[in-house]
């Protein structure tokens, strides 16, 4: 998402600017950067679940203002809509209704704590050293609405398209995945006999006693 | 002069959000009151009550603030503000009138609404769960099954009416809007506005707040000030939720008087979308939990699309 | 021919009538609710008409009235006459904190000495206060409202049925000995 914004802002000029006069943007840019950065950490270093859960409507948020700040307008909210509003109010979900104590957790740690920080620090300096060998001094102009949802469809539409498809493609494979585990199978438990009096009448009308029956659409 | 702009228009949308959602709880009372054959409030401000709210709000501000001794203090104290501010940023963007009357035009409008819309929920599961009360807690854990089932039919129907439009922002959408668009649109209006209903778990979708079974849900050990925030959040919702019906299906500006009396035509249509909200709580009983999800995933859900469909064959028919 | 979501409808449609329907609400204390004839508010004396006679207090299924008296000796008119007693009222109360209002008092008052008055604001902020002594029963006899008019196909009353009766029986007489006195 974010090379495809790149690619729609317009052509890479080279740096024609220092990085040692930082503009009011850059430094708030840098600043939303490091506030993700610290509630990110502490989501993930925090004993108290809820809270990991809350740090990380933090980080996802500043994430999305630095899309804003990046003029990704169409982005940034997407961020909001589908991270914070839903994806958090999942694991928020997830998280009371399994286990949610107030206060800390002794046992919210994982054994495996080095070998996933290994694995992050792995996946963050692969990603920076990509980005930063990709673009070297390379210098982009935001100004031009490059963010725009227009902007972003076109390239979406135009030059991603197959991605995109894939990506739903995907999603489907995923959605039918999640229908087909949480589908009980079918196996009913036996219905009760109905009750029966001493004189060996059978008690209730039919088959199935009033209490058993499932409930019916209204 | 552009400070001075964006500070009036900020300050604007701020008198909306305070006496707007006021205005519908007052109508709420007097509504709610005639059509069960009462008088509702009479005496507060001396004219047949008007200052009621005012009262109550004065009140509230009285009251003893009680957090829970097992509550999760700060978060029980945050919470009632995230359930508050995202709707007063939400009115920053919806346009009420042409030519640039607006808190903010935004290019992507309808995804920063809907998505801030979103983020008012947090508020109340945080309010759910950090109150240290099993009550709250079933309220929160329904309030978040309910969202998450009917943010996608209203999405979804958002998403038609964008289509229709051909742009994401909610001035263009006016400004794009026709008449015979209602009856185009009109089961996408239907579903964004019952899916806005049960988003702000206004009755007959007030489960996740059924008083008879788990007393007021998320929000049962608040007292004062933050019950009222709370509460201010519900009608601030009816408010942005009935706006953007009005805006996005409704035309919102569109209609007989000359342009210059645009904002009117918004307000009244938003007005008459909040009315039908108070109709529609006093008129019916409340879901039961399963048929909510049902109506959610069975009903909407699938009228969502075909509406969809509908909008993009036409659109492709027309262009 | 059942349309679906018709119910709906209805039931919309049911609570915008009520809207426009004038409301039920009694807005009590500024506005004083019009009672129906014979409404139970309190109970008042006509101390003059009472006898001492004790029935309401022994027929008063709680208890609540208190009655206090002593006999006098009237002086005899005439020389040959006994000396006549007399009951004299000391004390007449209702405990309106036990009353149930059913009225058993007012039905078996042979002298007509109790009435029911429609007034219903007495509370009190001290229970004892319930209790309303004789002269405050006296004052209520003043809001007594006149006997409602009689339905139109009702029985006579019977004090005018006897004065009737009786004047008939005078007239009948009368005539007879007129006829009598034309005879002779």
């Amino acid at each position: 998402m974010i090379t495809s914004l790149l690619a729609s802002a317009g052509p890479l000029t080279p740096a024609a600017r220092s990085f040692l006069s930082p503009t009011g943007v850059e430094i708030v840019f840098l600043l939303v950067g490091i506030a993700v950065l610290g509630s990110a950490v502490i989501a993930v270093t925090t004993k108290q679940l809820v809270h990991a859960a809350l740090w990380l409507v933090v980080a996802l948020g500043g994430l999305a203002v630095e899309f804003l700040l990046l003029t990704a307008e169409f982005v940034a909210w997407v961020q909001v809509l589908i991270y914070l509003g839903s994806v958090v109010v999942l694991v928020l979900f997830g998280l009371m209704l399994t286990k949610a104590p107030i206060g800390r957790s002794p046992d919210a740690d994982s054994g495996n704590r080095w070998v996933a920080l290994a694995v992050a620090l792995a996946a963050a300096g692969t990603l920076v050293t990509l980005v930063v060998d990709a673009f070297r001094t390379s210098w982009i102009d935001l100004g031009g609405g490059g963010g725009s949802a227009a902007m972003t469809g076109q390239s979406l539409f135009r030059h991603w398209v197959l991605p995109f498809e894939a990506l739903s493609v995907l999603l489907l494979a995923a959605l039918v995945g999640a229908i087909v585990l949480s589908r009980t199978k079918d196996e009913r438990p036996p219905k009760p006999r109905p009750g029966k009096l001493r004189t060996g009448k059978p008690v209730g009308l039919s088959s199935v006693p009033a209490s058993t029956t499932p409930p019916q659409e209204s | 002069m552009n400070l001075l702009d964006t500070l009036l228009r900020c300050v604007g949308a701020l008198v909306a959000f305070l006496t707007l959602p006021l205005v519908i709880g007052q109508t709420e009372h007097k509504v709610m009151a005639h059509m069960q054959g009462r008088l509702g409030p009479m005496y507060a401000g001396g004219f047949h009550g008007w200052a009621q709210l005012v009262a109550d709000g004065v009140k509230f501000v009285q009251k003893e603030e009680i957090v829970p001794a097992d509550a999760d203090r700060r978060i029980f104290r945050l919470a009632p503000a995230v359930s508050l501010l995202p709707y007063l940023i939400v009115l920053l963007a919806i346009p009420i009138g042409p030519n640039g009357f607006v808190g903010q035009a935004l290019d992507a409008g309808l995804f920063f609404v809907l998505a801030v819309m979103g983020v008012g929920v947090i508020g109340k599961l945080m309010a759910g769960w950090a109150s240290a009360n099993k009550f709250s807690l079933l309220g929160g854990l329904r309030t978040a099954a309910q969202l998450m089932s009917y943010e996608l039919p209203m999405v979804l129907a958002a998403a038609s009416v964008a289509m229709a439009a051909g742009t994401v922002s909610l001035t263009g959408i006016v400004a794009a809007f026709h008449w015979w668009w209602i009856p185009w649109q009109a089961v996408g209006a239907f579903v964004f506005f019952t899916a806005g209903l049960a988003e702000l778990q206004r009755p007959p979708f007030d489960m996740p707040i059924a008083d008879s079974e788990i007393i007021f849900g998320a929000y049962t050990e608040y007292s004062g000030l933050r019950f009222a925030f709370f509460l201010l959040s519900e009608y601030a919702g009816i408010l942005v939720v009935s706006a953007l019906t009005a805006v996005l299906f409704l035309g919102g500006w569109h209609g007989p008087l000359p342009d210059s009396l645009g904002w009117l035509w918004t307000l009244l249509k938003t007005f008459a979308l909040a009315f039908v909200v108070i109709w529609l709580r006093v008129t019916y009983p409340r879901l039961r939990e399963d048929q909510l999800m049902r109506f959610a995933w069975t009903g909407l859900v699938p009228l969502a699309l075909a509406q969809l469909a509908l909008t993009g064959i036409v659109k492709v028919a027309i262009s | 021919m059942n349309i679906p979501g018709s119910g709906l409808a209805k039931g919309l449609a049911v609570t915008l009538r009520t809207m426009t329907k004038k409301t039920v609400t009694a807005q009590y204390p500024d506005v004083q609710p019009e009672l129906p004839p014979r409404s139970r508010g309190v109970i008042a004396l006509l101390e003059e008409n009472c006898t001492v006679c004790m029935l309401c207090a022994r027929e008063c299924p709680d208890w609540c009235i208190y009655i206090d008296s002593h006999k006098e000796t009237l002086p005899a008119a005439d020389p040959n006459a006994r000396a006549r007693t007399r009951n004299v009222l000391d004390r007449f109360a209702i405990d309106f904190s036990l009353c149930m209002y059913c009225g058993i008092c007012i039905e078996v008052c042979p002298f007509d000495a109790l009435f029911w008055s429609p007034e219903f604001e007495y509370a009190e902020t001290d229970i004892l206060e319930l209790t309303h002594e004789r002269d405050k029963l006296r004052e209520w006899m003043w809001t007594v409202p006149a006997p409602p008019a009689l339905d139109p196909a009702a029985e006579e009353p019977k004090e005018i049925a006897m004065a009737r009766k009786a004047a008939d029986k005078l007239a009948t007489a009368a005539a007879a000995a007129a006829a009598a006195g034309g005879d002779a």
